[in-house]
């Protein structure tokens, strides 16, 4: 396993920039996810890493030498597709062996790895079906054992979940991080999903319209994005507008909002404030923030409630609260009393 | 809506294809076993001489040979010429791509007859190219280009070039390109990607497309009629020969069958062992 360093990469397509001046950097064993919507240009980054495009600009690095230039079939990539791109007509142990054959390994040797890299998958009962008679989890593990028979310098992954269903999707999710762990796969992901991108990733790096937002752990997003765009797209968040008027925000709608002042940067326009952190209490003695609840939707485990401040609405979230809890009886037109710690309440610029 | 009930759907194309094949072909077979003389011409009898003559014949036996050399010949070179361009025409993204399809239609509104009209004032003695060379110095008699297998060849090729590509590009268009660039991935070069994926994928476009082609070839009456000159002789002209200038009908209908037949044959064959070749790669 190598390293992957991406430099100053940039993509046109006629006028439109696809990608534009992005820096990454993946270390060995370690596994990076792109994050963002779609059309960010997630996949065409993706891409030019596996040599299928080739950059109008910047170099791609895998474990220290510059392929930039090199064809597809001689970087040492293994790249799983979003729609898996088995061969059809191959069977399973076909499949995971034409990369083996690629490299001219011998017939004795190949079945050996083959049987590995599907026992790896738990499909070596499988070896003889054609991709036809699998399921599509079945054909997502064949696709991950054909990329990683070739022992690929860096592991390249295209949304690979996004083709199994949620229950599923959790699942493969575990797996295929457990693999990477366990291989020490230098690995990038590319996902729009970004339960997934948290769950599964070491540092995430978040792109929107072609550009780099922001790189960090899943922690440090959360806890500290950049931007409003990071903040809304990692997670949940409370994006309200408003102007600064001593240590609170004064929305738009005339509500004064506490937040934390230090630290905030000049271009600040936006307070934000994670739906967790406002905390509710039931009925108004006058003091603090005064709400109607909007609607209250049941989520199990949890329950989120549609806070109406004169105009400024917040979505709160708080644990499903227990029978004898005065939060239990709130309904939709009730009024609550809410509050928040000032430093959970941060100033980002748009 | 249940499968006896879709059944009548088929009806209007099935009637016509019985009343306007099915019923006249009944007859040439009737009539391929009559008897020929040349003073009554058709005598009813029920003989199998006019096959036993087409076999054994050895003008006949030429034709025959001459006609599937041709065809197998075309119908390879048509292969080979449309790939690439069926190729290139279903992996086009940009938005010419059906205005460039319609193109390729284009050669099929230009009639046989016609078209090989233009190749005689092309390839003759005193076509243009035969013209220019000279007037350039490059020889000093015509080259025989015409009235020869060779230009038998390039025009039925240039014939029924548009169904294979149309035929090859319906099916390429299915393969997957994320299929192509996993193989790329995998470290095969772009050759070794056409032909342990292309190829293999593609095999039921190049059965589809080399049996249409071959059947017209095989069928070809325009073309060898004109560009090959009186010596040239393929089957489907001798059929007609038989029908219109000898008025032999039994004959002609005994060659008819045997043409019919030989392509049958041909067409299963050659179809089973391509698609046997490929299926399994
Ligand atoms: N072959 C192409 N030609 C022109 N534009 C393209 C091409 N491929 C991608 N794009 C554009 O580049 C942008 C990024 O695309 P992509 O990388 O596929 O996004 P993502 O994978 O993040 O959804 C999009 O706006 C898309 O329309
Ligand atoms: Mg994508």
């Amino acid at each position: 396993m190598g390293t992957l360093s991406l430099q100053g990469l940039r993509k046109e397509y006629g006028q439109s920039v696809a990608v534009e001046r992005v820096d990454i950097d993946v270390g060995e064993g370690e596994l990076v996810s792109l994050l963002g919507p779609s059309g960010c240009g997630k996949t065409t980054t993706l891409r030019m890493v596996a040599g299928f495009i080739e950059p109008t600009e910047g170099r791609v690095v895998i474990a220290g030498q510059d392929v930039t230039k090199m064809p597809a079939y001689a970087r040492q990539t293994g790249m799983v597709f979003q729609s898996y791109a088995l061969f059809p007509h191959m069977t399973v142990a076909g499949n995971v062996g034409f990369g083996l054959e690629m490299r001219g390994v011998g017939r004795a040797e190949r079945d050996r790895h083959i049987m590995e890299a599907l026992k790896l998958v738990q499909l070596d009962h499988l070896s003889e079906r054609l991709p036809r008679q699998l399921s599509g989890g079945q054909q997502q593990r064949v696709a991950l054992a054909r990329a990683l028979v070739i022992n690929p310098e860096v592991f390249l992954l295209d949304e690979p979940l996004s083709n199994l269903d949620a229950k599923l999707r959790a699942q493969v999710r575990g797996e295929i991080r457990a693999l990477q762990q366990r291989l020490g796969l230098t690995t990038l992901l590319v996902t729009h999903d970004q339960e997934e991108a948290l769950t599964m990733s070491d540092r995430l790096i978040v792109m929107e319209g072609g550009r780099v937002r922001q790189v960090g752990t899943a922690e440090e997003l959360y806890e500290n994005p950049a931007d409003a765009f990071v903040a809304d797209f990692v997670g949940r968040c409370n994006i309200v507008k408003g102007t600064i008027e001593g240590s609170a925000m004064r929305s738009e709608s005339g509500s004064l909002l506490p937040c934390r002042m230090e630290g905030a940067p000049a271009n600040a326009s936006v307070l934000a404030l994670r739906p967790e952190r406002i905390a509710m209490q039931p009925g108004t003695d006058g003091s603090g923030l005064t709400a109607r609840i909007g609607a209250v939707l049941y989520l199990g485990a949890q329950t989120e409630y549609q806070l109406d401040l004169d105009g400024t609405v917040l979505t709160a979230i708080r644990p499903t609260p227990q029978d004898n809890d005065a939060l239990r009886h709130i309904k939709t037109g009730d009024t609550v009393n809410i509050s928040w710690d000032p430093a959970a309440a941060r100033l980002l610029p748009a | 809506m249940r499968k006896h009930e879709t059944a009548v759907f088929i009806l209007p194309a099935g009637l016509l294809v019985c009343a306007l094949l099915g019923v006249p072909m009944l007859m040439m077979a009737r009539i391929s076993l009559n008897h020929y003389d040349p003073m009554v011409l058709m005598v009813e009898a029920l003989t199998a001489e006019n096959y036993l003559r087409a076999v054994t014949d050895p003008y006949y036996q030429q034709v025959l040979m001459v006609t599937l050399g041709v065809a197998l010949s075309s119908t390879v070179l048509t292969l080979l010429l449309a790939f690439p361009a069926a190729y290139w025409l279903s992996r086009m993204e940009s938005r010419w791509k059906s205005t460039v399809t319609i193109l390729t239609l284009f050669p099929l509104l230009v009639g046989n007859v016609v078209r090989s009209a233009g190749w005689i004032a092309l390839l003759g003695n005193d076509g243009l190219i035969n013209a220019t060379l000279q007037e350039a110095g490059f020889i000093v008699g015509p080259l025989r280009l015409l009235y020869t297998p060779g230009a038998v060849i390039v025009g039925i090729v240039g014939v029924v070039l548009p169904y294979m590509v149309l035929t090859l590009s319906a099916v390429i268009e299915g393969i997957p390109r994320q299929v192509e660039e996993a193989a790329g991935n995998l470290g095969a070069r772009p050759l070794t990607v056409f032909r342990r994926v292309v190829l293999p994928l593609a095999t039921p476009g190049v059965v589809a497309g080399s049996v249409l082609v071959f059947i017209l070839c095989m069928n070809a009456y325009a073309t060898p009629v004109l560009l090959g000159g009186p010596q040239f002789q393929m089957m489907a002209p001798a059929v007609y020969d038989q029908f219109s200038r000898v008025s032999n009908w039994p004959f002609g209908a005994a060659l008819a069958f045997i043409l019919l037949i030989v392509t049958l044959l041909m067409t299963v064959v050659g179809s089973a062992a391509l698609s046997r070749k490929y299926r399994a790669a």
